[in-house]
Formats: structure tokens, sequence, C-alpha cells
């Protein structure tokens, strides 16, 4: 096993762990934590795959993208002191049921994928090409995007404006 | 790997004597003396004397304290801060990795520190605690954007987010000194930096006269120090990307050998500037310091951002 094939393992392991504490922590604060510690391992494995852009976008956008999560979560469902209120599901067994549904599906989309032995040539410089990419082939998508983003700025606007 | 040790134990020494720096300078301003007797002259030793002080501390846990989360939070706070230095080069070739996304590196990176913050304002179960890392994740989500914007103009300017090439592109003029722009970026790059790093007028967070310390009330000993740590190093770093971005990094006349002493004389000389506003100014209020953000400095910058990309686009090839 080469150095990268062990750092795949140990990332891919602490992803796992981390995305099932998610769901089965009944704690809703450490609950977030895990989540934080599942997008940080999913940035690792960018990182292992050589994108060093996908890496930092998903530090910078999950990082305080969570945080805002932690203060929603307890501004709606928990009292700042106090008892904690339980987020944990009240159906284990259909949520696992239907998990292991989507496991089976998943599984059985990539064993038709035919696997390559080896990886493709790497580009030389990623974080250029995808920038090429948003304002060429994808310039409509981006737009689009932008629009969405514009949309729900105002409705948030909109919910925000004092009752006049 | 020795870049790395290397970098990091000059780091954490520069660190140390900041405080000495920042103690004098504060000093001064305020017709004192300062740290004087501990290693004369002038209290040189004074950092080690804190150092031993705060090792030899007792190290107190609230019982009704997360025990995991307020355990764990001075690392994870600590850990960004330090990460942030990875990708800074000192001088050509010297550094510990200059990558090609240098500037969003350091900028994904630093973001993560909220993280640990917040971990230790909610683990210390303190009001206090809670109520200063809910105010700072109001400060850091308000300041990240104008941060970025206005660390993303020098970068449109040199079209390049690695850090050499952009001092590469200061050869001629320094961005601080590009017309209009630069000027411009430099001064919505140091206050976004003033918030982003929690000093007065922003210190909202630690106010001492309302919130006691802050986040970190119920730190003691090492835990304490590793936050304090995290907190200066976390300004050192920005006071390099700060130097690197608008003063030209390394460049100044005299040999190549002299560019780390310049590098560093520059960062030195942001980090004074901040003082410099910490220990002239009052803190402001929550909504003033929202409004400042939300209402003045987040437009600024993005006009800011999209003057750059017409002057860039305008004077044609651009560096890229």
């Amino acid at each position: 096993m080469t150095l990268e094939t062990v750092g795949f393992w140990v990332v891919a392991a602490l992803l796992l762990v981390s995305s099932l504490a998610v769901v089965l922590t009944p704690n809703l604060f450490h609950a977030v934590l895990y989540l934080a510690a599942a997008l940080v391992a999913t940035g690792a494995v960018f990182l292992l795959l050589e994108q060093p852009f996908l890496f930092a976008v998903q530090l910078l956008l999950y990082a305080g993208g969570v945080v805002t999560i932690v203060v929603f979560a307890i501004m709606l469902t928990e009292r700042l002191v106090g008892e904690r209120v339980g987020q944990a599901s009240r159906h284990p067994l259909n949520g696992a049921i239907v998990a292991a549904a989507v496991f089976a599906g998943i599984v059985g989309f990539l064993i038709q994928a035919p696997i390559r032995a080896t990886a493709p040539a790497p580009v030389v410089d990623t974080t250029a090409s995808i920038g090429r990419a948003l304002v060429g082939p994808f310039a409509v998508t981006l737009e689009l995007l932008g629009v969405l983003l514009v949309a729900a700025l105002l409705g948030a606007l909109y919910f925000a404006r004092s009752e006049e | 790997m020795i870049a790395a040790f290397v970098v990091l134990n000059a780091v954490l020494v520069m660190v140390a004597y900041l405080t000495l720096l920042e103690r004098k300078f504060a000093a001064r301003m305020q017709s004192r003396i300062g740290p004087y007797y501990v290693g004369r002259p002038h209290g040189w030793l004074q950092p080690v004397a804190d150092a031993i002080k705060l090792l030899l501390k007792e190290d107190i846990v609230p019982t009704a304290a997360d025990r995991w989360v307020y355990n764990l939070a001075p690392i994870v706070f600590l850990l960004p801060c330090l990460l942030i230095f990875a990708t800074i080069p000192f001088a050509p070739e010297l550094g510990v990795a200059d990558l090609n996304i240098g500037v969003l590196f350091f900028l994904a990176v630093s973001a993560l520190e909220i993280v640990g913050l917040f971990m230790g304002g909610w683990g210390s179960n303190n009001k206090y605690a809670l109520l200063s890392a809910m105010r700072a994740v109001n400060q850091i989500i308000s300041y990240d954007l104008p941060f970025i914007f206005a660390a993303l103009v020098p970068v449109v300017l040199a079209g390049s987010m690695q850090m050499s090439a952009i001092v590469a592109a200061q050869q001629g003029l320094w961005f601080v000194a590009y017309p209009l722009v630069g000027q411009l970026a430099f001064v919505a790059f140091l206050i976004a930096t003033l918030a982003a790093e929690n000093r007065v007028p922003f210190d909202i967070l630690e106010a001492e006269s309302e919130l006691v310390a802050g986040f970190r009330v119920e730190y003691s000993g090492m835990k304490f120090a590793l936050i304090q740590l995290g907190e200066y190093a976390h300004m050192l770093g920005t006071s390099f990307l700060g130097a690197l971005l608008f003063l030209g990094g390394w460049l100044g006349p005299g040999p190549v050998a002299l560019g780390p002493v310049w590098f560093v004389l520059k960062a030195l000389l942001v980090f004074l500037v901040i003082t410099w506003v910490r220990w002239s100014f009052v803190r402001i209020r929550v909504d003033q310091i929202l409004a400042i953000s939300w209402k003045l400095l987040l437009p600024a910058t993005l006009v800011l951002l999209l003057a750059t990309g017409l002057v860039v686009a305008l004077r044609g090839a651009g560096g890229a």
C-alpha cells in the first residue's frame, strides 16, 4: 500500500465515523461539530485527489456555513442555558432501511461503471481550468446560480424587513 | 518537513515577542514604561517568564462544562492559526509550500478558526462565554466577505493566487501604491483585519467591561496560553499576508538575502498599525459594527473589486 492509499483509508474512516455520528448523536451541538469534521474530511478527499482548489473552497464555504448552522440550531431549538433538546430520529429502523436502500442503489451504480486501473493524467493547472470552464462552457449555469442567489437574498430581505 | 519545523518554531518565538512588542508599544502610547524588570534592559525575558508562569498554573475545568468540547477547543482554535503560515513564503523559494492557490488556502484555513472559538464559548457553559461566542459568529460572518474581497484586489491585479507570483507582480510598483484601487483596498483590508482579529474598536466579543474576557473566561493555565497563542499567531499571519499582498513582500533595496528581513519588518509595520488603532480607539456597539460591515464595507469592496477588474481589463495583459 502506498502512502496515498493509507491516507485515503484514514480519511474515509474518519468521514464515515463522523457522518454516522452526525445522525446518531443525541446532542445537537455535538452533531454539528461532527458535521464540521465530516466536511473537513471531505475536503481532505479532494486534497488526496490533487484538487487543492476544491479543498480550499470546501473549507471556506462550509466552515462558515457550519457555524451559521450551529447558531441557528441553538437559537431555534435550545435554550441558551438549561436542558438540551434531543434531535435524534424517532424512527431509527425506517431510517436505516431507507439508508440501506440508497447504499445498495449507489453500489449497484458503481459496479456497473468500468474500474480504471490507472489514474487519468492529471491536468496541469486545475484551478485555471476550473476558472476557464466557469466562464466558458458553464457560463449560463454560473449566471443562473447568480440569479438564484439574488432571489434568495431578496427573499431574506423580504422576511427581515420591518413591519410597516 | 524541515522547512515546516523551522517556520513553526520561528513563528512561535515571534508570537512570544509580539506580546512584548505590543505591551511596550501600548506603554509608550500611555506614557508608561511597560515590562522592565524581568530581563534588563527593558524586560526582554518577560515572554519567557509569562510562558513559564502559564505552564505552571493550575488547569481548571468547570464542572458544568461540556468536557470534550471544552478541552478540545483550544487545539481546534490553534491549529488553523498555525496552518496559515504554511503558504507564506518568506523569500523566493523559502517557505513550506508555495501553493498555486496560496491566498485562497490562507483565507479558507483562517475561516476555520471560528469553529474552535465557538466550541470554547459553548463548551465552557458560561453565559459570558456563550454571549461572546455568539457575537464572534455574528462579527466574523459579517467581516469575512469584505476581508476576502479586499484580499482579492491584489490577486486580480497580479492575475494569480500564488503568493510568490503576487510578490513578483509588485516588482515595479507595490500594490499599496497602485493608483486609487490599491490604497482603498489596503484600507479596507486593514479595517476587515481589525474585525477579523477582534481588536478594538471591534472587540465586542471580549469586551472586558461587560463580558469579563469573552469566550476564554473559563480557561486557565496552558489552555488559556494556547488560545492566546492562536490569537497572536493569527494576527501575525494576517500581518504577513498584508505585507505580502500590498507592501511587496520581500522586495526592497539591498541584496536578495535581505528579503526576509524586509518582509518581517513590513509585517511588523502592519502589526503596529493594528496595535496603534487598538490603543487609540474606543469600542463601538454591536449594531454599529454590523452596519459598518453590511452597509459600507461590503458594497464598497464589491465595487472596488469590479473596478479592479475593469482596470486590469483596460490595461490589457493583466499579468496572467
